[in-house]
């Protein structure tokens, strides 16, 4: 599913316009976008954690060339699914 | 600040920025995220723009061990979310770290470097991802390096570098004084700690190299000393030390060498070569004979026979007989001339006819033998030797050994 299905379902679902659908969308991923930046996480029961961690820096060698890279630390958004997602998987 | 925020909270935050009732932004998001959680389980990819792609991954059966008990098991295919996030909305959230660059680690760097981690992490740690401290903490680090550098600059000059090459951030050093006098002790300590771990391993590693030389003057040392003092005990009336006659009189040798080189077959040869210290003590003769070419293993043979020629001729002791063997003589001999004698080497005994023919046991080798039937494991190439064993090693169980009887020479 991309993006436009996705937002034909959402604005199916709320009875809205596309358009504002879409808008509302924006929205909500600037709100939850200012969340993780102040280091918050979006917690939705049934769907999961959606969560800002950080990962450390590291020394990386490329296998072939042997070359040691040091790995700055940074910060990634992460997503653990809710058990109960997990539960309806196989 | 580390808060979790839930559907209302969120809720409530998109009805204040899209102008939307809360129930129907309530609402809004509960579709938006089922949505998601639906067609992923249905379509396996969902990608939403401005947020990311979550995708259904089918995992294979793979094995694995337990850890506590080592047994193997497998872990069974299952299905798996995963998320990548939209390259705009990873680069906004890893704003604070955007300045870091990967860069590339030189060999020496790399030592140091390890040896840092720790300390950087501990730190890390302490602050989570709050940039401010972090932004303090950088500089806190280079400075106490540099403080550090003063005093063993060779470790520490490859890690300044290092350091300045991955922050970018300037100092902005205000109330981090109390913090530093703490921060600057431990990170004293670790490296103490890992300078005292260094130096033994660098001894360890180059020891093959420093030791050999050092074993080898000290060892030579200990033997001229009691080479010396023996020479002096037992005879009394020998002014001068070992050492500086065994270049002197170089000639006697000759006669003696080959009977060395090849002790099966010297029997009949020696006798008449040199009928006189046969004769004479057998301990004298072998201890000195020992010492010297392990001492002077430039030139064995002409040191190993001489000595044993102004000892013979000045001791006039007849303690043993030629054909005493030389087992029992340990006996008799004093606690320093066993010591001496265990350490003979292969050159100071004849072999003549069987003592005894030994059937070999598992577990038994050569040099038990030697330790059975001459009391020192030193003795075993003689019974490699008149066996005329090839590799002591591919012996088998049952093989007849024959033992030989020694003789002093």
């Amino acid at each position: 599913m991309n993006n436009k299905q996705f937002l034909t379902e959402l604005s199916d679902r709320c009875q809205m316009s596309a358009e504002q659908a879409a808008r509302q969308a924006q929205n909500l991923i600037g709100v939850m976008e200012n969340l993780w930046q102040n280091g918050d996480s979006v917690s939705l029961s049934g769907f999961g954690v959606l969560e800002v961690k950080k990962k450390n820096e590291r020394v990386s060698v490329n296998p072939t060339t042997g070359v040691r890279m040091l790995v700055p630390p940074k910060l990634v958004l992460t997503y653990k699914p809710s058990s109960l997602l997990k539960e309806k998987l196989k | 600040m580390d808060k979790k925020i839930n559907l209302t909270q969120l809720a409530d935050l998109l009805s204040q920025a899209g102008g939307m009732s809360k129930s129907a932004s309530e609402q809004f998001v509960k579709n938006f995220f089922e949505i998601i959680s639906q067609s992923v389980l249905s379509d396996g990819l969902v990608k939403v723009k401005g947020l990311g792609t979550f995708k259904l991954l089918q995992m294979e059966d793979r094995e694995s061990v337990n850890v506590n008990t080592g047994e193997r098991f497998t872990i069974e295919g299952h299905q798996k979310i995963s998320f990548t996030p939209d390259a705009d909305l990873k680069e906004v959230i890893n704003k604070p770290f955007a300045a870091f660059e990967t860069v590339e680690i030189t060999s020496e760097q790399a030592d140091t470097l390890a040896s840092m981690n720790t300390v950087s992490q501990l730190e890390e740690e302490s602050d989570e991802s709050t940039d401010d401290v972090a932004k303090e903490d950088k500089p806190v680090q280079d400075k106490e390096k540099a403080t550090i550098a003063v005093e063993d600059v060779p470790l520490e000059s490859g890690n300044g570098n290092d350091n300045d090459n991955d922050v970018k951030v300037e100092p902005t050093v205000k109330e981090v004084t109390q913090k530093r006098g703490v921060r600057f002790l431990i990170k004293l300590l670790i490296w103490i700690l890992a300078i005292l771990l260094i130096v033994p391993l660098a001894l360890y590693l180059f020891w093959p190299l420093i030791g050999n030389s050092v074993l080898e003057y000290v060892e030579r040392d200990i033997k001229n000393r009691n080479k010396t003092e023996y020479v002096a005990d037992s005879t009394g009336n020998v002014s001068k030390p070992v050492k500086e006659t065994v270049p002197v009189n170089p000639q006697p040798s000759k006669p003696v060498d080959q009977p060395q080189e090849k002790p099966s077959q010297a029997t009949p040869a020696e006798q008449p070569a040199q009928p006189e210290p046969s004769v004479t003590v057998p301990a004298q003769q072998q201890t000195q004979v020992q010492t010297t070419p392990a001492q002077q293993p430039s030139k064995p043979e002409p040191a190993a026979t001489t000595p044993a020629k102004p000892a013979a001729s000045s001791v006039t002791t007849g303690q043993g007989t030629s054909g005493y063997p030389a087992v029992k003589l340990n006996s008799a001999d004093s606690a320093k001339d066993l010591k001496d004698f265990t350490e003979a080497d292969t050159v100071n005994f004849i072999m003549d006819g069987d003592l005894t023919v030994h059937t070999l046991k598992s577990d038994e080798t050569i040099t038990k033998l030697a330790l059975k039937y001459y009391g020192t494991k030193k003795l075993w190439p003689y019974i490699v030797k008149y066996n005329n064993v090839k590799d002591a090693s591919k012996l088998h169980e049952g093989a007849k050994i024959r033992i030989p009887v020694l003789k002093a020479k």
